[in-house]
């Protein structure tokens, strides 16, 4: 009977030693089976890929509205971009609770920026830079926010893109994709950008829709409904939720 | 699998996942490659622009060079958030030794001073290959290795990161004339330094994924740093 | 630690213009401890065609004995000597045989083709997965030096002298920098009219 046990592993010649067919295991190297506490984490209700790119004079971020609960597409109206100054966009992807608790904290240096009422507001690679270090030491007492955020913007009239993800790895491009986006909806952008390094607002909003349409139907956790903000230099706009139009006319020859 | 030592049949095609136990890993490896070379009264360092995970590739222009000073150069690869982390603290600490003691490091304070704080994370490591370079106090180009806990060693030539094992013996018998019959070979220049590192990237490029996009190189002299870039394979 | 490392050892073979070269190290240990600084592990199938299997010593020796013995059947019924081409299908298909508990080596064949003397090299993993590139393989624990050596010193159609100092450096400069291979290596060059031996003196440490 199959009680469970993995029967294709062949077990170590001798206690600690090598097994067949084992690769490069030195001893007193095994990073599992520690007897300290451990506060593990694991994502719950969950949001898929963030799409972003810069254009000439500003940045387009876009994500579906789905926060999904496993493979179940629990809850319909989750909007994950946000509008954080008029210097500022933000898009998250990963844990919706996470993402909520986040945008709480920035909100709230918002307010305490408004209040000191020196005309001051943050800038884009001040919040990506605050973002990495709030990643970083959340990721270093093993209690991270399962996260990965874009943050877009307007650096003195310069177009910046940066992402941070949960353990604070963070870097700029001029087109950045998370989750299954990584795969399927940047290497469109890539070659776009390839081809025409400084499209237009419009071109990149046709690209973006673009993205988010082959997301739809290839990525099992999207949603046809999707948020788009864009930062120029008018400032910040968030639109949406906007609509891709289905069309499975070729399934039926799909086998 | 251990709780399941009960006699139930366990049909692998019918289990549902229920409550998964997602254990979270705080590193990630992100590749690179860094390769450095001194001579005489010069020290040239290169390090590719790839920064990736597994196969997909974050970004194709990451620089991970970072100049300490005007004479030392780290340059980083592995984990790319404790790179960030690490080259922070150490601009601090560079900051904070030149407004107390009025000078700039050393490139030797700033090996030692690297080792240091290395291995005060010693039970929690930033998960680096570093590479130091830079010109020590007679102006003779030097260079330092490091592993992830901060064992330090200096040496001529060096190879690290994602293809640090393909390319430290290529170094051997090229920089260092291992293996070579003969005796009288001459000094690594300048120019042969930065052709040899070139020719090693093209090579780690195709063997290593982790390695490729374009390499970044500064070559530091008394007369300061000059920087080039190299493009290499993409795919 | 993989059981594939647990022995050590170095290998590579490369074509030539003509010609092919295989070579490998010499040492023989159990883990960091050497045993022996004189081991066969690459093996004389034919005129024309060498086969070494870095790996788990045991299975180093039961494997070619194995193929020995099948090579040699094959010669008596056909009446006639084995291609290296026909002798990679032959290991291979011999390794896949054993694939849910395989023989710990990862082969190397090396040698002319009958008639054309084609060089032709081949590698394979420890359940067969053949591999002919044109230009060179490598196998043991010191395969990616082996791979950084390869990729830079290697130029298409090298003469025989050439090919022997581009092999031989390639191979002691890697597993120099490998802590369990070295102690001496053995280079084959192979010829239409001729098989050239050469035992390299390397550092033993």
């Amino acid at each position: 009977m199959y009680n469970g046990v993995d029967q294709f592993t062949a077990k170590p010649f001798w206690h600690n030693g090598p097994a067949p067919g084992a690769i490069y295991n030195f001893p007193g190297t095994k990073t599992h089976g520690t007897n300290g506490s451990q506060r593990s984490q694991t994502p719950i209700t969950t949001a898929t890929s963030i799409v972003a790119m810069k254009f000439n004079g500003g940045v387009i971020i876009a994500g579906d509205i789905l926060g999904s609960y496993g493979s179940l597409a629990r809850f319909r109206n989750c909007p994950r971009v946000l509008k954080v100054n008029d210097n500022i966009i933000l898009g998250a992807g990963g844990d919706y609770g996470d993402y909520q608790y986040v945008k709480d904290v920035i909100e709230q240096k918002i307010v305490d920026e408004e209040c000191l009422d020196d005309g001051f507001k943050i800038k884009p690679k001040s919040m990506y830079c605050w973002l990495t270090r709030v990643m970083y030491n959340r990721r270093s007492k093993f209690d991270p926010f399962w996260n990965t955020f874009v943050v877009g913007g307007l650096q003195d009239g310069v177009p910046f893109l940066g992402s941070v993800d949960k353990l604070g790895t963070a870097f700029e491009d001029n087109a950045i994709c998370t989750g299954y986006g990584a795969y399927m909806a940047l290497p469109i952008l890539r070659s776009a950008l390839e081809a025409n390094p400084s499209p237009t607002e419009e071109e990149a909003r046709a690209l973006i829709h673009k993205c988010m349409e082959v997301l739809f139907y290839r990525d099992a956790r999207s949603f046809p409904k999707y948020q788009v903000a864009v930062i120029n230099k008018d400032g910040t706009d968030i639109q949406g939720p906007l609509e891709i139009q289905q069309n499975w006319n070729l399934a039926h020859m799909i086998n | 699998m251990a709780m399941m030592n009960d006699s139930r049949p366990h049909y692998p095609d019918y289990s549902t996942a229920g409550a998964v136990q997602h254990s979270f890993n705080p590193y990630a490896d992100n590749g690179g490659s860094v390769v450095a070379i001194a001579g005489d009264d010069f020290a040239v360092i290169g390090a590719d622009t790839r920064l990736s995970t597994g196969f997909a590739i974050y970004t194709r222009n990451q620089k991970k060079l970072f100049k300490l000073t005007d004479k030392t150069i780290l340059g980083c690869a592995g984990c790319w958030c404790d790179t960030l982390t690490l080259t922070r603290i150490l601009n601090a600490r560079m900051q904070m030794y030149e407004q107390e003691h009025n000078k700039t490091m050393s490139t030797t304070a700033c090996s030692q001073m690297l080792s240091t704080m290395l291995y005060y994370k010693r039970f929690f490591p930033y998960y680096i290959s570093n590479v130091l370079v830079g010109l020590d106090t007679e102006g003779k180009g030097c260079v330092y290795s490091y592993d992830p806990i901060g064992h330090c060693e200096r040496s001529t030539y060096r190879a690290g990161g994602s293809a640090g094992a393909l390319l430290q013996p290529l170094l051997d018998n090229q920089v260092g004339f291992k293996n070579m019959q003969g005796d009288a070979f001459e000094k690594v220049t300048k120019e042969r330094a930065i052709a040899i590192l070139k020719d090693v990237f093209i090579s780690a490029a195709e063997r290593d994924i982790y390695t490729g996009d374009s390499i970044v190189i500064n070559l530091i002299t008394k007369d300061g740093i000059t920087e080039e870039t190299f493009p290499l394979r993409k795919d | 630690m993989s059981i594939l490392s647990y022995n050590g050892g170095a290998m590579v073979a490369m074509k030539g213009d003509q010609c092919v070269a295989i070579a490998t190290d010499k040492r023989f240990g159990i883990q960091a401890q050497t045993i022996s600084l004189d081991f066969k592990k690459v093996f004389d199938m034919g005129p024309h065609l060498f086969v070494g299997l870095p790996g788990l010593a045991t299975d180093t020796q039961t494997v070619m004995e194995k193929l020995r013995f099948r090579k040699n059947l094959y010669e008596l019924k056909e009446n006639r000597k084995m291609s290296p081409k026909v002798f990679s299908s032959m290991v291979s298909n011999m390794l896949y045989e054993k694939r849910f508990g395989p023989f710990f080596v990862e082969p190397i064949i090396a040698g002319l083709e009958p008639k054309t003397f084609e060089p032709y090299v081949c590698n394979m993993d420890l359940i067969g997965c053949p591999n002919e590139p044109e230009d060179f393989v490598v196998g043991g624990t010191a395969s990616a030096q082996l791979y950084g050596m390869c990729e830079a010193l290697w130029v298409p159609k090298l003469k025989p002298d050439e090919l022997f100092e581009t092999i031989s450096q390639a191979l002691i400069n890697a597993f120099d920098r490998d802590a369990i291979s070295g102690w001496g290596a053995t280079v084959y060059i192979i010829e239409k009219d001729k098989v050239t031996v050469r035992e390299l003196k390397t550092r033993m440490d």
